[in-house]
């Protein structure tokens, strides 16, 4: 069995904190956190930064993402703002948490269900959450737009997923790969050509 | 009991500061300062300048170290660094290089 | 939990609304809605219920699947085995583990990130 390390309530760490083994926290850290095992974050603890683990158990202050591997419990009392990325996400009544909160790690978010013009979730709408010190990788809600990974079939350019251009904000037509057909141009075909012209006009 | 431990697969790169007990199992890279005890024990590599009340090394480190009261160097441990302290004790079997400041 | 107030209605299992539903009261879903929802009352998704639109209500509780934003006065509460996408804002939002989420919290929160006594400051 790993060991179990504390960072004392009188203690802080501007660092980061890596390795095996699990971690208490009742102080402070100023750096990320990467462990193989589980955190626990105390009630007066406080760390910005992000923190990895297999189970995270926070009840303490956090300025950064929380990523669990295995599981990721948010206790009433905690204060985060950051991503959180679990499997497995709970968050008490009482806890207060802002950012993004995903359970399917970096899903493509273009599911098969076309999104409604009404509904938002524009990219830019979601106002980028309080600055963080280091971002944990990825698990971003971008939605819409282009997550990492593509949905399955990417389409020849990997970001434009089919459904949502109905609410993009790109005022040009998302598809439209150059390689497809130029703009039609009308070639001279004879007389019929003319008059075909004026009837689409008309 | 201990305020704070960084046991054996833990690292710490950059500053720890503190104002209880701490002990090493693991290792710090940076600086490591408390007013309370430091223990660098016989697993713990550390590669900072210590300070503390009192510091007692069975394990590695590298850097200067500074108590202000004793520093005891233990039977397997090892010290490359300068030492400040009004006690420094070093136990055979210990090895260390450096300077010692002993004012009084 | 959706308070049962004189004016709750229900969508029942069977029921398929496409458009806006709104009014006062609260509401309960069972059915599927593909539309907005805006209430000055509460709105329960139950389980097995869907709604693919944007919330508006006082307290929302989810047990079935929404995809869409939501903006609620009172708590939001996602229950295990509810599949949630969008945006969430609400005085306070709470999510049983099971739940299937990719949400964006957008609570209102100020971090006390100084070190020492006093507990975080909210809003």
């Amino acid at each position: 069995m790993a060991a179990v390390s504390l960072i004392g309530r009188g203690t802080v760490v501007r660092g980061n904190v890596r390795g095996d083994g699990s971690l208490e926290i009742q102080g402070r850290v100023e750096g990320d956190v990467t462990v193989t095992g589980d955190v626990v974050l105390g009630e007066e603890a406080v760390v910005r930064g992000s923190i990895t683990g297999a189970q995270l158990n926070i009840a303490g202050t956090v300025q950064g993402d929380l990523r669990g591997t295995e599981s990721l419990l948010v206790e009433r009392g905690a204060r985060v703002v950051g991503d959180l990325t679990s499997p497995r996400i709970g968050v008490a009544p009482g806890a207060l948490v802002r950012g993004n909160v995903r359970t399917d790690g970096e899903a493509p978010l273009a599911t098969p269900v076309a999104r409604r013009p009404g509904l938002a979730a524009q990219p830019h709408r979601s106002a980028a959450p309080a600055a963080r010190p280091a971002p944990v990788a990825a698990p971003k809600l971008e939605p819409v737009k282009a997550a990492p990974p593509p949905p399955p079939p990417p389409p020849p350019k990997p970001d434009e997923p089919d459904e949502p251009d109905a609410d993009e904000m790109e005022s040009e037509p998302p598809s439209a790969p150059a390689a497809k057909a130029p703009p039609p141009v009308v070639p001279a075909l004879g007389k019929h050509a003319k008059a075909k012209k004026k009837r689409r006009d008309g | 009991m201990a305020g704070t431990v960084v046991g054996e697969g833990l690292s710490i790169e950059g500053d720890l500061s503190s104002d209880e007990e701490v002990v090493v199992h693991g290792n710090v890279r940076g600086k490591l300062t408390t007013t309370d005890q430091v223990s660098i024990a016989s697993g713990g590599v550390v590669q900072a300048d210590v300070s503390g009340a009192t510091v007692s090394i069975a394990g590695q480190v590298t850097g200067d170290v500074t108590a202000s009261e004793r520093v005891d160097l233990q039977t397997g441990g090892r010290l490359v660094g300068d030492v400040k302290a009004a006690r420094f004790t070093i136990a055979d079997g210990a090895s260390f290089k450096g300077n010692v400041d002993m004012e009084m | 939990m959706v308070r049962h107030s004189t004016e709750l209605s229900v969508l029942g299992a069977g029921s398929k609304v496409t458009g806006r539903v709104s009014g006062e009261g609260s509401l309960r879903i069972e059915g599927s809605v593909r539309g907005d929802v805006q209430l000055s009352g509460d709105a329960e998704i139950a389980s097995g219920g869907s709604v693919e639109g944007n919330v508006q209500a006082n307290a929302l509780e989810i047990a079935g699947s929404l995809q869409g934003d939501v903006n609620a006065h009172g708590p939001i509460a996602i229950r295990s085995g509810a599949v949630v996408r969008g945006e969430l804002k609400g005085s306070e939002v709470s999510i049983e583990p099971g739940s299937r989420i990719s949400v964006r919290l957008e609570t209102e929160i100020e971090l006390d990130l100084g070190g020492g006594s006093g507990g975080p400051k909210r809003r």
